[in-house]
């Protein structure tokens, strides 16, 4: 089976800050991974290179058949429409509801979905997530963890083949981030590979998937499904 | 057919009912834009109806330079008035010899402007009869003028009207204009494109946060551009549109100010004109205003 993500001897400069350093990694279809690491490890900008936010500056990054490294600006769309992007602080746009903010995603997208079949589309991404009854509330009036699950319906709704997700319990409580952490499994399982850069460790010992270390820009550690708990300690 | 009305509404929706609504809501930060953009389009206006006018004097004057007015004496005889055509005729320089007489002069005097009090001041019609010479060059009116100037029945005080350096003081003086005006128009171009393009950077910067969610769903370019492109147009209109009116403002104005001179002073320069010039306006406008967003945007939303 062809990786869903590749990145191959995949270096990144900031002028003298080297940010990663000659990074070999596979992502395959379905696959749940945590990326760790401390801060400044390079985490970020390794999922600013999926996402083709910077281009790397030697090497090669392929996403889904798309050579990022060598994407032209004109081209940048139709990578992200195959990416599902989380964010620690939700990025939601307060003036629209948590409907229309995943409806949002959709048309802006794809000028030919409908009014009735965004709403439709968007509801259902809203039941995944279960804030189905919180549809036509603004961010500002739910919770951290419900404006979270808001951005992730916003990121699966069209359904990408990879969602990648910078520290999404980073601003939620324990509780909260078991529960989006449940969530970003759920949709592991249902074949879309996910990419989580966390510090949480509880849910790293938790979840017991592949882990992945950034260490100084390097990749510092890999550990399979099965291993993932043993080795924790390299962030800790 | 159901697809088209679907996308239609989309558009509309997230294209150009997102650009009117930003453009109302930030009118505020839009109007040194608009002020710049409106002051250009003006200025480009009479600057270019001025042109046109400046034309049509130009070649007024091209005309009459290579024009000789021989006036003649009070007192010339009908044969020395027949001597002097045939020796003009016989000239190979000399296309056409035309006869005015005083009264004809008198006549066309109170059409020129500060003339006809003139004429109506004096008793007698202080005006000479005089023979107008169209001459092939201008480069041979003063041969032409050499000799003639002492024939009988020139009038000896003022035998031709003449003057060789005015037609080329016209030129020079119309070109430094031309050269002032063109460089002073482009300086002006780049204020308005330039506080244009600043008023939409402000406008991107308002809405960074919205852009950057559109960027990272996927939005295509042209979607997440597209509004702000369609603002910088919507100032153009505006401008062009207000440019339009002030130009068309001024011209009746100064058609109506000058009345009778004004036709000699500004040939050419009608309602009708003016009229052309506000519509090229309100088309212009927009096109500036797309093209300053464009250059904005080229600048900040590089990805």
């Amino acid at each position: 089976m062809a990786p869903l993500v590749e990145f191959v001897g995949v270096s990144r400069v900031y002028g003298q800050v080297v940010a990663l350093d000659d990074i070999y990694l596979r992502l395959m279809p379905g696959e749940l991974a945590f990326l760790l690491g401390p801060s400044g490890a390079g985490k970020t900008t390794l999922l600013r290179l999926i996402n083709r936010e910077i281009r790397p500056s030697d090497g090669e990054v392929w996403v889904d058949g798309l050579p990022c490294h060598a994407l032209p600006a004109t081209r940048v769309a139709e990578l992200r429409r195959k990416i599902g992007v989380v964010f620690q602080d939700f990025k939601l746009l307060p003036r629209l509801t948590a409907l229309e903010n995943v409806a949002f995603a959709l048309q802006v997208t794809d000028l030919r979905i409908s009014d009735e079949e965004a709403r439709e589309r968007a509801l259902d991404a809203l039941d995944a997530v279960h804030l189905h009854h919180k549809a036509d509330a603004y961010p500002l009036q739910l919770s951290g963890g419900q404006q979270q699950r808001v951005a992730i319906a916003r990121a699966v709704v069209s359904q990408p083949s990879l969602l990648i997700a910078d520290e999404p319990t980073g601003n939620l409580d324990q509780e909260t981030a078991w529960q989006i952490t449940d969530l970003l499994e759920q949709i592991a399982n249902f074949g879309t590979t996910v990419l989580v850069a966390t510090h949480n460790m509880e849910i790293v010992r938790r979840l017991q998937r592949r882990t992945i270390t950034l260490v100084a820009g390097r990749l510092a550690d890999d550990q399979p499904a099965a291993r993932a708990g043993e080795l924790v300690w390299l962030t800790s | 057919m159901r697809l088209l009305r679907v996308i239609a509404r989309n558009a509309s929706r997230y294209l150009f009912g997102s650009a009117v609504r930003n453009w109302l809501r930030n009118f505020g930060s839009t109007a040194p834009a608009l002020g710049s953009m409106t002051l250009l389009l003006l200025l480009v206006a009479l600057g270019g109806m001025a042109g046109l006018v400046a034309r049509n004097a130009y070649t007024a004057e091209a005309k009459d330079a290579s024009v000789l007015h021989i006036y003649l004496s009070d007192n010339a005889t009908t044969d020395e008035v027949i001597a002097l055509e045939s020796r003009l005729r016989s000239q190979s320089d000399v296309r056409s010899v035309v006869y005015v007489s005083k009264e004809q002069a008198l006549a066309r005097a109170q059409h020129r402007p500060g003339l006809p009090d003139l004429a109506n001041a004096a008793e007698e019609n202080p005006f000479p009869a005089s023979l107008d010479v169209q001459v092939a060059s201008i480069d041979r009116v003063s041969a032409v003028d050499s000799t003639m100037r002492s024939q009988p029945g020139v009038d000896s005080s003022l035998p031709t009207s003449y003057d060789p350096g005015a037609y080329r003081r016209f030129q020079q003086v119309l070109f430094g204009a031309a050269v002032v005006g063109i460089a002073f128009l482009v300086l002006l171009t780049f204020i308005a494109v330039t506080v244009t393009a600043n008023s939409i950077r402000a406008a991107v910067l308002a809405r960074a946060d919205e852009i950057g969610i559109m960027q990272l769903v996927g939005a295509p370019r042209w979607m997440v551009r597209g509004p702000f492109v369609i603002e910088g147009a919507l100032t153009g209109v505006a401008a062009g549109f207000v440019a339009g009116v002030l130009a068309v403002v001024v011209s009746i104005v100064a058609i109506r100010a000058g009345a009778t001179t004004f036709a000699q002073l500004a040939p050419g320069l009608t309602i009708q004109l003016a009229l052309a010039t506000a519509l090229i306006l309100v088309v212009v406008g927009p096109l500036l205003g797309s093209v300053s967003s464009l250059a904005s945007l080229r600048r900040q939303m590089e990805s």
